[in-house]
């Protein structure tokens, strides 16, 4: 089912709604056209549950799984994988919100952050999970000695102790809101101290293995077949009952061969993303496509520190004069939505009401051309030249800045690409040598847990791990840093979405799509994770077999 | 004279291994980028952690001495640790080598099987056969195999559902149907050479004065074929099919990713991108291994096949 397709049926519900204005809930008594429309209204977060057992499913990522570590899972495979077997302190249910998972959280004070161990959660091989397992599962992420991915996560944190039979209390240096979201994500997920002191440097591959809490647990991982999870009889939550009984977690790198994996069934499913031939699935007999709310972002990184992108103005352009629609049909297929802010709008976890209101409120991004040459000789860059770092070798990341090609030109500037192998792409990000030159290059970004500041801080914060053209903006540190303090989630929303709205018109990026999360299932399959939730908290205890 | 042969072969081998182990690792060190890098996704990591992960893979030494440290632990057995996987090389070799040589064998023999026969067949029977194996060879030699396997896939899984479009089987059963389509594409423009020299050949040899000789004695025919033609014809014929079988070693890549098996070239292509030194040396030395030892058979058929070649010369 795509989005095109359900459209018709989601303009029918919401007339039926204005008929009906009495019986529309509690918004009734407003005139339907004051109503909230969720940005995300036609897209589904989960799939009809599972009723029938199955043997296997082949589930498909699109490279082989490198490691189980979270402290290093930070790509679509490793979280995928570990997200099937691992569960963190706190719960990202596919909706966004963050709800208990191994623990209960309390803030007894700003500073301080007491979880509580939900009674009975036990590991694979039914050991209880202690406060000691969440401070060593902690204590690993903090630790540079580690080498893991999300030391910068903890920067606000004081200690992690020990206070209570099963209580872990976390003392900060300064309030800090997002926290709780980390920790419903791959920072957060908590395992076993013995087995993974006594694996050490082997915890994690597939010499050592690993040792969790979810309803999967892992049964092998070889070189040659992929990940082997299969139900955890143990499994201490007993209100989730998986119905498969193993799932192979497979690479498949090639979208030939995934594509003819799902017609012929030898896929059972998979989150692949960016498929050019979606529609080719889509109308096959033996596939259902489900399209669920994103949480990435397809954006143009300006890296520029000079010259004509460094004019909020040139990049207003820019933005006005991109044709989003002919990416979202030639690259995503018809499998993104028309951006207005930097987030996606799948990443409203909480306060979603105020986020929903100063979403709508936003313009969208569309296409001007009169009003962005304007702009452009207003600015004096008429005749510059922009230098886009490019790679030929990745089809969406060549179409998408031929779109910015095009785009730049129609406003008279010009455009010289510096283009590299699709292995070199990664320097552009890493190495400013190569981005030496650069005014942009094309990124699909995701931020940790459903919070549109997960992605923005990363990117407008002078210290952000993605600011790459310096940028600072006073009123937009300030914004956030006071939403990172803020404990009432309505009050944060308000804050963040300021930030969003002023990040939509100074265009620290510029967005351009914001990609749904597509989920492909044989068609006698049904029960997983819609949304892009799937990446950080179980997605397959629905998951079964359809009659 | 058998034991200079295989000493002179075995230096031979030693000295490629050496040779190639050096450009590669040298390569790789001047090729952009860095695994640290690759491994963490692009992501930013703190100073102290790229700090430790550096020191772990002695990344923070100079080039010799890098290189020097995997030769040292080469020698004495050790292949190193895959940065990406965490894994020891040898395990993951071990795990892969079998999907690769299974495919290559598999390929190997539908060549000499598929395109000696038929080449043979072109050969002594002109008009509609002849005509035929020349238009089949001149397709499926202009077929890559990456083409050629999407069109297997198309029509073999896809439509008719008599192959498995990717994976790796489970039993040997299992394993021979799962290869079957790979093997296919990978052998189909290899086998086109090899029709085409061995119809050549077979040709050339019919035509020569011993052989009408022959014939002007009465020899019945099929004796004729296999004393006089075939055994002269083979040759040639060993030859294209050794260097085909050979260079399958490195093709065998494109195929193992377009059906997704988890063979030795498809992880060289990934292990080269995230520029995982230990795996592509590993990996890089087995190929090299095969393909030496592939040639010594050839240089052994030589030997069987013509008693005049003396072991370790080349054919005239």
């Amino acid at each position: 089912m795509s989005r095109r397709k359900q459209l018709p049926a989601a303009a029918a519900a919401l007339a039926a709604c204005a008929l009906l204005a009495a019986g529309c809930g509690r918004s009734a008594g407003r005139p339907a056209s004051q109503q909230l429309v969720s940005p995300t209204k036609g897209l589904v977060t989960t799939t009809p549950a599972g009723t029938t057992s199955v043997a296997s499913v082949t589930w498909a990522v699109y490279r082989p799984v490198d490691s189980l570590d979270p402290i290093f899972a930070f790509d679509y495979p490793e979280n995928t994988a570990i997200s099937l077997m691992c569960e963190s302190l706190l719960l990202q249910a596919p909706d966004g919100t963050i709800r208990p998972g191994l623990a209960t959280v309390a803030n007894p004070s700003p500073t301080t952050m007491v979880f509580t161990l939900r009674p009975g959660v036990k590991f694979w091989d039914g050991a209880a999970v202690t406060p000691a397992d969440v401070v060593y599962s902690l204590d690993r992420q903090m630790n540079p000695a580690y080498g893991g991915f999300y030391g910068a996560v903890f920067s606000r944190v004081k200690s992690i102790a020990v206070t209570g039979a099963s209580q872990v209390t976390i003392s900060l240096r300064q309030p800090d809101y997002w926290l709780e979201g980390e920790l419903s994500s791959m920072p957060g997920i908590i395992m076993q101290k013995s087995y993974a002191t006594r694996q050490g440097k082997n915890y994690g591959t597939p010499a050592g293995g690993i040792m969790c809490t979810g309803p999967y647990e892992l049964k092998s991982w070889t070189a040659g077949a992929g990940i082997t999870a299969v139900v955890n009889p143990h499994y201490w939550n007993t209100a989730v009952r998986p119905r498969v009984q193993q799932i192979i977690v497979k690479g498949v790198s090639d979208a030939t061969s995934f594509t003819s994996g799902m017609l012929t069934g030898a896929i059972g499913g998979s989150y692949f993303f960016g498929l050019s031939n979606l529609s080719q699935l889509e109308h096959s007999a033996s596939v259902r496509v489900y399209q669920g709310p994103g949480q990435s972002t397809d954006a143009f990184i300006v890296s520029a520190t000079s010259g004509p992108l460094a004019s909020v103005k040139v990049r207003q352009a820019l933005s006005l004069a991109l044709d989003r629609k002919a990416i979202i049909s030639n690259v995503y297929d018809g499998a993104a939505l028309m951006p207005r802010w930097l987030a996606n709008p799948g990443t409203f976890g909480y306060g979603r009401s105020v986020f929903t209101a100063a979403y709508d409120k936003s313009p969208e991004l569309g296409q001007n051309l009169t009003l962005a040459r304007k702009l452009v000789s207003q600015a004096g860059a008429t005749g510059q030249t922009i230098t886009i770092g490019t790679t030929s070798q990745l089809a969406n990341i060549a179409s998408e800045t031929g779109a910015y090609q095009q785009a730049a030109e129609a406003i008279g500037l010009k455009v010289a690409l510096k283009s590299v192998s699709a292995a070199d792409y990664i320097n552009f990000f890493t190495d400013a040598k190569a981005r030496q030159g650069v005014d942009g290059f094309i990124t699909v970004n995701y931020g940790d847990y459903a919070d549109p500041a997960a992605l923005l801080t990363t990117i407008v914060l002078p210290t952000g791990s993605q600011n790459y053209d310096k940028f600072s903006n006073p009123q937009l540190t300030m914004l956030l840093n006071q939403a990172e303090g803020t404990a009432d989630p309505d009050q944060r929303a308000a804050l963040v979405a300021k930030a969003e709205q002023l990040a939509a018109r100074l265009l620290p990026w510029i967005p351009d799509v914001q990609p749904t999360n597509v989920l492909m299932l044989n068609k006698s399959l049904t029960g997983a994770v819609a949304s892009f939730s799937y990446m950080f908290a179980p997605w397959a205890d629905n998951l079964g077999g359809t009659r | 004279m058998r034991w200079r042969f295989l000493a002179r072969r075995l230096a031979m081998l030693v000295a490629s291994l050496l040779v190639a182990s050096f450009v590669i690792f040298g390569a790789l060190y001047l090729a952009p980028g860095n695994p640290i890098t690759a491994l963490s996704g692009g992501r930013a990591l703190p100073a102290a952690s790229l700090r430790v992960l550096e020191q772990r893979y002695h990344l923070n030494q100079p080039f010799l001495a890098q290189y020097w440290y995997w030769l040292d632990n080469a020698l004495h057995g050790n292949l190193g640790i895959s940065i990406t996987l965490q894994e020891n090389v040898s395990a993951v070799i071990a795990g892969r080598m079998w999907t690769t040589g299974g495919l290559v064998l598999y390929a190997a023999l539908i060549i000499l099987v598929v395109g000696i026969g038929s080449g043979i067949l072109a050969a002594l029977r002109p008009g509609i056969a002849d005509t035929s194996v020349l238009v089949t060879t001149a397709v499926s030699a202009a077929v890559p195999s990456f083409v050629a396997a999407i069109v297997l896939i198309t029509v073999f899984s896809v439509k008719l559902g008599w192959f498995p479009a990717l994976g790796n089987g489970t039993s040997l059963g299992s394993n021979v149907r799962h290869l079957t389509l790979p093997a296919i594409a990978l052998a189909l423009s290899s086998l086109a050479i090899v029709a085409r020299v061995t119809r050549a050949a077979v040709r050339e040899e019919a035509d020569r004065e011993h052989v009408q000789t022959a014939i002007s004695r009465g020899i019945p025919a099929r004796q004729l074929i296999r004393r006089h033609i075939l055994r002269n014809a083979a040759i040639p014929i060993t030859t294209v099919s050794g260097i085909t079988i050979a260079s399958l070693i490195a093709v065998a890549a494109v195929v193992e990713t377009a059906f997704s098996l988890n063979g030795l070239g498809a992880y060289l292509v990934q292990a080269a991108q995230s520029k995982d030194l230990a795996v592509v040396q590993g990996i890089s030395l087995v190929l090299v291994v095969a393909f030496v030892l592939i040639n010594a058979i050839v240089d052994l058929l030589y030997a069987l096949l013509d008693p005049r070649v003396a072991l370790g010369s080349r054919a005239q």
